[in-house]
């Protein structure tokens, strides 16, 4: 395959390309910050990623929304499924960020700092 | 039209209901929260016995949400392994909720009792419909009600060990949804349906045009469940979080929670993805290799530990690993073990994390050093606890010795003994590490706190001895449980 190939099934592909590139840019901010809230950022961006991949899945080319209007003749719609399915993801997504931001607080209440590492240095002085 | 028939959603929906009125109660009938509480519980559990009737006489079936039929609907399936499991968790989750009423009162401030029994419904519910559900997103749904409900009863509690450990088993149940959904989405890609059935009629006709995206959703899966299940490389967020909880939180997050994501992925490997898919890669040989390493390192860090739920926490790391040893086997009386194993590690190690949470309550002590003699002024914790240790280092007429039995008897059946080996190093990596405790406990002096312990209400000398009960009942007659267990690995294998 030559690198023409290559860019354009990459073009083709494009939505699942760039949900895949945010689905690691997530994953990655998730991991190396140290930061929670940064932590807390990357995990939204992950879900993100998959939210787009999955709205992504049920788009047609050139569909529209599945509303059938009297008078209007039959083009392609997008599959409405999907999207509906992400509705709930995005829900779930947002509790979860709700309930992760008011952990971030209590910690900082209990430690003045929202560095992880500084809190597992702490921790471990405590245990000594 | 009557109500029975409704069983299979009302099992879940009571639960959610009284999950959203218990605040209300506790702000104007603060008396009823308990009852209420056990109630709802008590009424899945007389529902999953009485589906667990229906299967047992007249086979598997289907249940569909208003009716609407399975392509578009959502479908719970009641089969064998869906009643075994509501059985268990609706069991196992009553009698620790009865202890919980007490042992509460001490490790939480009084106006979060009422959410903490609201975070404890839900996620019975939330366990209840995951095991029955037959639909990929619906399972999705109930594995995030099920990671919020589990953090939420760990950080209720609100010292910064818990929180601590509530906010990593957030962010890594967070990064295995992320996974689950993301292979959900592979999924449906290819087939165009979220239903199992269909899906796994649909899989064998797009193997060979999607072979990639059918495998990357097999090891998302993996992943996504593994994390949440504890499987050994992805267990970090385990011990923190099962040993800071309340007791009552970390008995039924070690004894059903962890054990529930298992069961979503036998249903998974064995009902959804099709067996040519498994020669592909060697999916079911990482499992096995996964487990092993979790029954032997879950055991060994179990030994260095000081402190008594730290170490059960360990141990619980090693005995998934038991139960994801019987998945990968693929042979029947491995299967069996392992599924048996999933209502055996329930009840002792609920029945341990209890005892463990009464000896904290009575002495104040967490430390396994200052336990000498507590079996002379404790004597029905203790009981308990020693009970509960025979069964998992598998000592015979305790029920730990069957499954372990099982799964060793499957491992030679497929011609591996190298496992069944490994089960025997286990054991004997088990005793290590709860015979000196049980040993210390009759024969030591006892000193200080542990000499004179706060006298122990009711209700928890009433869930230990029951759960004791069961660990000697189902040692001793297999049979009552073996039942359902053997049809639901027949029917997993396909052999009925």
């Amino acid at each position: 395959m030559t690198m023409i190939d290559i860019l354009l099934r990459l073009h083709q592909n494009s939505y699942y390309f760039f949900a895949i590139i945010l689905f690691i840019i997530g994953f990655h901010t998730m991991l190396s910050h140290n930061n929670l809230i940064k932590k807390v950022i990357g995990m939204n961006i992950m879900d993100t990623s998959i939210f787009l991949f999955f709205v992504a899945i049920g788009y047609v080319n050139g569909g529209r929304a599945p509303i059938l209007e009297p008078g209007v003749p039959y083009t392609a719609y997008v599959n409405p499924l999907p999207s509906a399915l992400i509705l709930t993801g995005i829900v779930v997504a947002v509790s979860v960020t709700a309930y992760a931001l008011s952990l971030i607080v209590k910690l900082y209440k209990h430690y003045g700092t929202i560095d992880a590492e500084e809190i597992m240095r702490i921790r471990g002085g405590d245990i000594q | 039209m009557s109500i029975v028939n409704h069983f299979p959603v009302l099992a879940v929906v009571v639960l959610l209901l009284f999950a959203y009125l218990m605040p209300l109660l506790m702000r104007w009938r603060k008396e009823w929260c308990v009852p209420a509480t056990l109630g709802a519980i008590g009424f899945s559990l007389i529902a999953s016995l009485y589906m667990m009737w229906q299967v047992m006489t007249t086979g598997p079936f289907m249940y569909q949400m208003g009716s609407w039929a399975p392509p578009w609907g959502i479908e719970f399936s009641i089969d064998y392994l869906a009643v075994f499991a509501t059985m268990t968790i609706t069991i196992v989750g009553l009698i620790v909720i009865y202890y919980g009423t007490q042992d509460l009162l001490h490790e939480l401030k009084e106006q979060v009792m009422g959410w903490y029994y609201t975070l404890y419904l839900l996620l019975m519910a939330s366990m209840i419909g995951m095991v029955l559900t037959n639909d990929l997103f619906n399972m999705f749904v109930f594995v995030e009600i099920c990671a919020i409900a589990s953090c939420g009863i760990i950080s209720i509690k609100e010292s910064r060990e818990c929180i601590e450990a509530a906010f990593k088993y957030l962010v890594l149940s967070a990064v295995g949804s992320g996974c689950l959904l993301l292979a959900i989405a592979m999924i449906y890609m290819v087939t165009g349906h979220l239903n199992f059935t269909y899906v796994a009629q649909a899989l064998p006709q797009v193997m060979d045009l999607y072979p990639l995206n059918i495998l990357v959703s097999l090891a998302l899966f993996l992943v996504g469940l593994g994390v949440k299940a504890a499987l050994f490389p992805l267990h970090v967020w385990l011990p923190d979080a099962h040993s800071s909880a309340p007791s009552p939180s970390s008995a039924v997050l070690s004894g059903l929670v962890i054990k529930v994501y298992a069961i979503a992925m036998i249903k998974l490997l064995y009902k959804v993805y099709p067996p040519e898919l498994l020669g592909m890669a060697p999916i079911m040989n990482m499992i096995l290799w996964m487990a092993t390493l979790a029954i032997i390192i879950g055991s060994m860090f179990a030994i260095v530990q000081d402190d008594i739920k730290k170490m059960l926490a360990y141990s619980s790391i090693a005995q998934i690993g038991y139960v994801f040893l019987g998945v990968g086997l693929m042979s029947e009386s491995a299967l069996q073990g392992g599924i048996l194993h999933i209502f055996n590690h329930a009840i002792m190690k609920s029945m341990l994390f209890l005892s463990a949470g009464a000896i904290i309550y009575a002495t104040g002590t967490r430390k396994l050093s200052d336990l000498k003699g507590i079996g002379i002024t404790l004597p029905v914790p203790t009981i308990a606890f020693s009970l509960g240790a025979f069964a998992m280092v598998g000592i015979p007429i305790t029920n730990g010795f069957i499954s372990k039995w099982y799964l060793a008897l499957g491992s030679l059946d497929v011609g591996r003994p190298f496992f069944a080996a490994v089960i025997l190093v286990s054991s004997l990596l088990n005793g290590i590490y709860y015979l000196p405790i049980v040993v210390n406990a009759f024969f030591g002096e006892p000193e200080g706190a542990v000499a004179e312990p706060r006298p122990l209400p009711r209700q928890m000398v009433v869930s230990l001895i029951l759960l004791g009960s069961g660990v000697i009942l189902f040692g001793v007659f297999p049979s009552l449980i073996l039942g359902v267990v053997s049809k639901a690995a027949q029917s997993l294998l396909g052999l009925l």
